[in-house]
C-alpha cells in the first residue's frame, strides 16, 4: 500500500510438492483448491519444486501476467529459501518484502507424516496465515551505506601488530594505536620466546621494522582511543596522541588491547626478591641466570580458584620453558614445579615438557585443598603420590600467575558497546564459530584481550581478525536489511524498555524529546524491542502487530 | 593477468571458514573435499560445549 | 583437480530422497561408523552440503553388473546418470590453503584396550553419533552389543518362523532359548548408564604419538555431561593423566561437570580392558591418588582417540613440495603460524597439528588473510 491510495491486493500462491517431501504426505489438490478460496488470492500454482529453475521462472512470469502484487510460497524453510524467492520477485519488479513464506514441509508434512488428513488441514491453516499476512505487507527498502576503507587497531602488541600488517599488505590504510611509548606489549618484557627459541627482541624488531616500512600503516604510540562513534563502515574514532586529539574515519575497529600479568600481592609470600613472578624471572634471565641453586615454581597462583575461575592457558608452558633455561644455565640447579595439571597441550608443548624431565626438572602434583607453604628458604607441600608432606629447599620461588584483563578493558568495552565476560576478557560473537567477531558488525577481536594466548596464537588471531575486517573493507557499499525496527514518536513514553533489551545497541534515548529512537543501520531486525514495548510504539517492519494479529486470527479460525 | 584465485584443500570447519572469508572478500575460492559433503569431523559431532549448541 | 563422479547430476538433483527410499541395496553407514545402514544412493547426513545424493559404485547393483535402475526410474528430476565420468579441472591459483584436517587414531593398535574386539568399547566420535538425535539410535544411549542383539532378535524371529513351518524342533528349541536370553539381556542393558572415558588413547604414548591431542579432555567431559542430560541416572568416570582445560570457559565447564553433572575425574592410566559374559567392560587401572591398582565394571567405555595426521597427506605434501614434521603434520614457520615451507602455500586447522574448534576457526580466517595478502599484492607479501 503506497501512499493513501487504496490498492487492490492481488496475491499469487505457489505450492511446492518438494518432490515427495510434501506431496507424499499431504493432499496437494486440496491445498490448491483451498488457496483459491482465500481472500485476495487471484492465482494459485502447484510446482514439483518451486525452487527449481522452472519453478522460479513460473513465479517471474506469473507476476506480470496476473498482475500480482504479493507472492506467497508454501514450501520449506525461509532460512534457506527465502532469499531465492525474494530475488525472483525483485527480478519481476516486485518489492522483495511483498513476499511471504509458509513452511509446510518442516512444520507440517515432516512432523505429520502418518496423518494425511490432519496434516493437510494444518497446511491449509499455515497457507491462510501466510496469505493473511501477505495482504498486509508493505514495501520496504534497504539503505545503502558508503564505507571508509580504513581500519583502526587498538593495541600495538603482537596480535595488533599482526592485524595491522595483514591489512596494510592487503592495501588498506591502518591506524595502529598503542598506549605505551613503543610497540610490542608484553613481548617487551619477555626473554626467550618459543617455539622459535630466540630472544623476543628479534621477533619484535622484525615485525616493527616491516610495519614502519609499510606506508599504509600509521603508528600512534603513547596514544589512546578516547571515543568511537558511528557504525560498521562509518566510524569516527578519536585518537589522543600525547596532547593532540585526532579524529579519523574508519570502516572497522580491531580490539587488540592484550592482557597483563597478575601481580600476586599477598599470595605465597610474594616479595619481588626471593619470591617473584615469571616476568621478574625473565628479566633476571635476560641478565644471565640467577644465583639460586634451588628453585621452586608454583603453578596456578591466583587462577583456577574461587576468585579467578579460569585456567590462564600459557603459565604451564612458561614455567617449563624457564625451568629448561635454568637447567641449561647450570645443570646442577635443582628446579621443582608444583602443579595441579600440566597444561602442555599440542605437539611442541608436550615435547618441551618431556625435554624438561630429561634435564631433571622435578614435578610434584599438589592438591588445591592443601596449598604449598612458602617458608624462608624452603617450600612445604603435601605430596599426593607419596601421601605425605615434604619440604623442598628453595632460595628462589617463582609464582606462575595468570594473565588478567587490562585495567582499561571496561572503558574500551563501553566505548565500543561490546561485551566483557565475568573475568573482564572480551566476549566474542560465538565461542566456537565466531571467535574473532563481536555481535556488533565492524568490531573484531584478537589476542589476549579475548583470552590468554601464546605468541603463535596471538599472531594467528591478529591475522584472522584482519581477514574478518577485510570482508567489510573490501566492499564498495553496505546494505541494511529492510526488516528494521521503528519507534512511533507520538506514543513513545521513553520508558527505556527497548534500550535495555536491544542486543546491538541500536536504540538510544533522545533526552530533549524524552523518547527512544532506532538507528536503522545498527538494527538487526530481531524484534526484541517490539515485543517489549508496553505501548506498541516500537514495531518491526515486516512483522508489524497488524500483520501478526492477522496471522494469529487465521491460526484459530476454523 | 595473474590469477587471483585461491585453492583450499579440505572442506572441514577450517577449510569452510577460510573459503567463506575469501569469498566474502570478493575473491574466488575453490574448496576441494574428497567426501560427498563438506563439514568434516564437526558434522559428526552432536553438540559443542560450553553452550551445547547443535553443531550443524 | 580431479572431480569424482557422483553418478547424480548435481544441477538437477533436488535432494528429495525418493531414490534412496526405493533403492534396494543397504550399505553400512560409515558416517555413523557402521552402527546403522544407508542405501547405495545416499547423503552423508540430512543437512549435508551440497544437497545432492551420491551413488556408491562399490555397492550399487548397476555397477556390480546386476539389473536394477530403480533410482533412475524413481527420480522425477531425471538426475541419475550412471555414465557420469570423473572430471579433471585445471585451476590456476595464486595461493593454496591446506586444511586437510586429521584422522582418528586407530585404537585397534592398542590391543590391551580391546577396541574392535569388545563391542562396548567405542571411540569418542562413535559416542557422538550415539548421542546425536540424527544418529543411529536417535540419541538414546544404546550399547553396541544391544544394537547387535536387537538385530539378532529380528533374525531369530524369522528363523523361528521358518523352523515352525519346517517342524524343525531341534533348531526351534535352540533359537527360542537364544531369543529368551537375548531379550532378557536387551531389557537389562536397555540404556548404558555407567560410563568410563579413557583419555590419551594413542596420545602422550611413546609407542604411537608422543604429543598431546589438545581437544580430547574437553570432548570427553562434554560427552559425559550430555549423556547425563539424556539419562539422569548416568554415572561417568574420566580416567586421565592431566585434565587440560586450557581454553576460554573450559576450566569452569570441567568444574561444572563435577559439581552439577556428578562426573568423577580419576587420575590414573588404564592398563587393560576385559569384559564379563554380559559384554560389560572391566577396566584395570592405577588410582594414583590412592596409589592402588583397582578395577571397575562399566556398561560402556569410550576411548578418547588421538588426533593423527591423515594418511593421504604424504602424497599431497610431496605434490605441493611442502615439508611435514616428524608426526606428518604440515610444518609451519615458528613465527608465521600459517606459512608452510613453500611461499604461497598456507595451512590451517588440524592439518598442522591438534587444535580445538575455535582455534581452528581463528586460524582459518588467518590463512584467508595470508592468502588475500598474496593475491592483493601480486605475491609481494609472500614473506608476510
Amino acid at each position: 500500500m503506497t501512499g493513501n491510495q487504496k490498492e487492490e491486493i492481488r496475491i499469487g500462491v505457489f505450492i511446492c510438492d518438494c518432490g515427495s517431501n510434501i506431496a507424499g504426505y499431504l493432499t496437494m489438490q486440496e491445498l490448491v483448491d483451498y488457496a483459491r478460496t482465500l481472500p485476495n488470492v487471484v492465482f494459485v500454482q502447484e510446482n514439483l519444486y518451486t525452487c527449481s529453475e522452472s519453478g522460479i521462472n513460473e513465479i517471474k512470469q506469473a507476476i506480470p501476467t496476473h498482475n500480482l502484487n504479493r507472492v506467497v510460497v508454501a514450501s520449506c524453510t525461509p532460512r534457506t529459501h527465502e532469499p531465492l524467492f525474494q530475488s525472483a520477485c525483485e527480478e519481476a519488479a516486485l518489492n522483495p518484502y511483498l513476499f511471504e513464506m509458509a513452511n509446510i514441509r518442516d512444520q507440517c508434512s515432516w512432523v505429520h507424516m502418518r496423518e494425511r488428513e490432519k496434516g493437510t488441514e494444518r497446511a491449509k491453516h499455515q497457507i491462510a496465515m501466510a496469505v493473511a499476512k501477505a495482504a498486509r505487507l508493505r514495501e520496504l527498502s534497504r539503505i545503502e551505506l558508503g564505507i571508509s576503507h580504513r581500519a583502526v587497531v587498538i593495541g600495538g602488541g603482537i596480535s595488533g601488530m599482526s592485524a595491522a600488517m595483514a591489512l596494510g599488505n592487503m592495501g588498506y590504510e591502518v591506524d595502529l594505536v598503542e598506549k605505551q611509548e613503543k610497540l610490542g606489549g608484553l613481548l617487551n618484557s619477555l626473554n626467550i620466546v618459543l617455539p622459535a627459541n630466540e630472544p623476543s627482541s628479534r621477533l619484535l624488531h622484525d615485525l616493527a621494522a616491516r610495519i614502519s616500512a609499510n606506508d599504509k600503516i600509521i603508528v600512534h604510540t603513547s596514544s589512546e582511543v578516547t571515543k568511537a562513534e558511528g557504525y560498521v563502515g562509518n566510524y569516527v574514532v578519536t585518537i589522543r596522541e600525547k596532547s593532540a586529539e585526532n579524529r579519523v574515519k574508519a570502516g572497522v575497529i580491531i580490539v587488540a588491547i592484550g592482557a597483563r600479568a597478575l601481580k600476586p600481592e599477598g599470595l605465597f609470600g610474594y616479595n619481588g626478591k626471593s619470591v617473584i613472578t615469571h616476568l621478574e624471572l625473565e628479566a633476571l634471565l635476560k641478565q644471565g641466570a640467577p644465583a639460586a641453586k634451588n628453585v621452586v615454581i608454583v603453578q596456578c597462583v591466583g587462577s583456577r580458584c574461587a576468585e579467578r575461575t579460569y585456567c590462564s592457558r600459557i603459565c604451564c608452558m612458561t614455567a617449563v620453558k624457564n625451568s629448561i633455561l635454568l637447567k641449561e644455565a647450570d645443570s646442577r640447579n635443582k628446579v621443582t614445579i608444583l602443579y595441579r595439571d600440566m597444561m602442555m597441550y599440542g605437539v611442541e608443548n608436550e615435547d618441551m615438557f618431556r625435554k624438561s624431565k630429561e634435564l631433571g626438572v622435578r614435578y610434584v602434583a599438589y592438591d588445591p585443598a592443601k596449598l604449598p607453604q612458602v617458608g624462608e628458604d624452603f617450600v612445604k607441600v603435601y605430596h599426593q603420590r607419596m601421601g605425605k608432606e615434604i619440604s623442598i629447599p628453595a632460595e628462589l620461588v617463582v609464582l606462575s600467575t595468570p594473565l588478567v584483563a587490562q585495567e582499561d578493558a571496561a572503558n574500551v568495552s563501553s566505548m565500543l558497546k561490546v561485551p566483557l565476560n565475568e573475568n573482564g576478557f572480551f566476549l566474542e560473537g560465538h565461542v566456537k564459530l565466531k571467535p574473532l567477531d563481536f555481535a556488533t558488525d565492524g568490531v573484531y577481536l584478537c589476542g589476549s584481550a579475548r583470552f590468554p594466548a601464546t605468541i603463535r596464537e596471538a599472531v594467528s588471531q591478529g591475522l584472522g581478525a584482519a581477514s574478518r575486517a577485510a570482508i567489510v573493507l573490501s566492499k564498495e557499499a553496505l546494505f541494511t536489511s529492510g526488516i528494521v525496527a521503528d519507534i512511533n514518536t507520538e506514543t513513545c513514553c521513553g520508558c527505556l524498555g527497548c534500550v535495555d533489551v536491544c542486543p546491538y545497541g541500536a536504540i538510544r534515548f533522545v533526552e530533549e524529546k524524552e523518547i527512544c529512537q532506532v538507528n536503522k543501520v545498527l538494527c538487526k531486525g530481531c524484534g526484541g524491542c517490539a515485543a517489549t514495548c508496553p505501548s506498541e510504539s516500537a514495531k518491526l517492519d515486516g512483522f508489524s502487530s497488524e500483520q501478526i494479529y492477522a496471522q494469529i486470527e487465521q491460526a484459530f479460525a476454523s | 593477468m595473474a590469477s587471483k584465485d585461491v585453492l583450499i584443500i579440505g572442506g572441514g570447519i577450517a577449510g569452510m571458514q577460510a573459503a567463506l572469508d575469501l569469498g566474502d572478500m570478493g575473491l574466488q575460492a575453490h574448496l576441494v573435499e574428497k567426501n560427498p559433503s563438506i563439514g568434516g569431523k564437526m558434522a559428526q559431532l552432536d553438540k559443542t560445549f560450553p553452550t551445547n549448541d547443535c553443531t550443524i | 583437480m580431479r572431480q569424482k563422479p557422483r553418478y547424480v547430476e548435481a544441477s538437477r538433483c533436488t535432494a528429495c530422497g525418493a531414490c534412496a527410499e526405493k533403492c534396494p541395496t543397504k550399505v553400512p553407514n560409515e558416517f555413523n561408523f557402521g552402527l546403522d545402514e544407508h542405501k547405495a544412493i545416499y547423503k552423508d547426513y540430512a543437512q549435508g552440503i551440497p544437497s545432492v545424493y551420491t551413488i556408491d559404485p562399490t555397492h550399487c547393483r548397476i555397477f556390480q553388473g546386476k539389473k536394477c535402475g530403480v533410482c533412475a526410474k524413481t527420480c522425477q528430476a531425471k538426475a541419475i546418470d550412471y555414465e557420469q565420468k570423473e572430471k579433471f579441472v585445471d585451476l590456476n591459483v595464486a595461493a593454496v590453503i591446506i586444511s586437510t584436517g586429521y584422522e582418528l587414531f586407530d585404537a585397534t593398535r592398542i590391543s590391551e584396550y580391546g577396541y574392535g574386539r569388545l563391542p562396548n568399547v567405542i571411540s569418542a566420535l562413535e559416542m557422538e553419533r550415539l548421542l546425536s538425535a540424527g544418529g543411529p539410535t536417535k540419541g538414546h544411549l544404546t550399547r553396541p552389543s544391544t544394537i547387535r542383539a536387537e538385530a539378532r532378535v529380528r533374525e531369530l524371529a524369522k528363523r523361528i518362523k521358518k523352523a515352525e513351518t519346517d517342524q524343525d524342533m531341534e533348531n526351534l528349541g535352540r533359537f527360542q532359548a537364544e531369543l529368551k536370553w537375548l531379550e532378557a539381556q536387551i531389557h537389562k542393558h536397555h540404556t548404558a548408564t555407567k560410563l568410563g572415558f579413557i583419555q590419551c588413547v594413542g596420545s602422550r604414548d611413546f609407542r604411537f604419538h608422543k604429543y598431546c591431542s589438545s581437544f580430547c579432555c574437553m570432548h570427553s567431559i562434554k560427552e559425559a555431561i550430555i549423556a547425563k542430560e539424556h539419562e539422569p541416572q548416568t554415572e561417568s568416570y574420566i580416567f586421565y593423566m592431566d585434565l587440560r582445560t586450557v581454553g576460554k570457559g573450559f576450566e569452569e565447564y570441567k568444574v561444572r561437570g563435577e559439581k552439577v553433572s556428578g562426573l568423577k575425574y580419576v587420575r590414573g592410566r588404564v592398563a587393560e580392558i576385559l569384559e564379563d559374559d554380559e559384554h560389560n567392560p572391566i577396566v584395570y587401572y592405577e588410582d594414583t591418588e590412592e596409589r592402588r591398582v583397582k578395577s571397575m565394571t562399566l556398561d560402556m567405555v569410550i576411548l578418547a582417540t588421538a588426533c593423527s595426521a591423515p594418511k593421504g597427506v604424504n602424497p599431497l605434501a610431496e605434490m605441493l613440495g611442502v615439508e611435514l614434521d616428524e608426526n606428518n603434520f604440515i610444518k609451519t614457520h615458528p613465527n608465521r603460524p600459517l606459512d608452510t615451507s613453500v611461499p604461497g602455500i598456507f595451512s590451517c586447522g588440524c592439518a598442522q597439528g591438534p587444535l580445538d574448534i575455535p582455534e581452528s576457526v581463528a586460524q582459518a580466517s588467518s590463512a584467508a588473510a595470508r592468502a588475500a595478502e598474496v593475491v592483493m599484492t601480486g605475491g609481494l607479501a609472500l614473506a608476510m
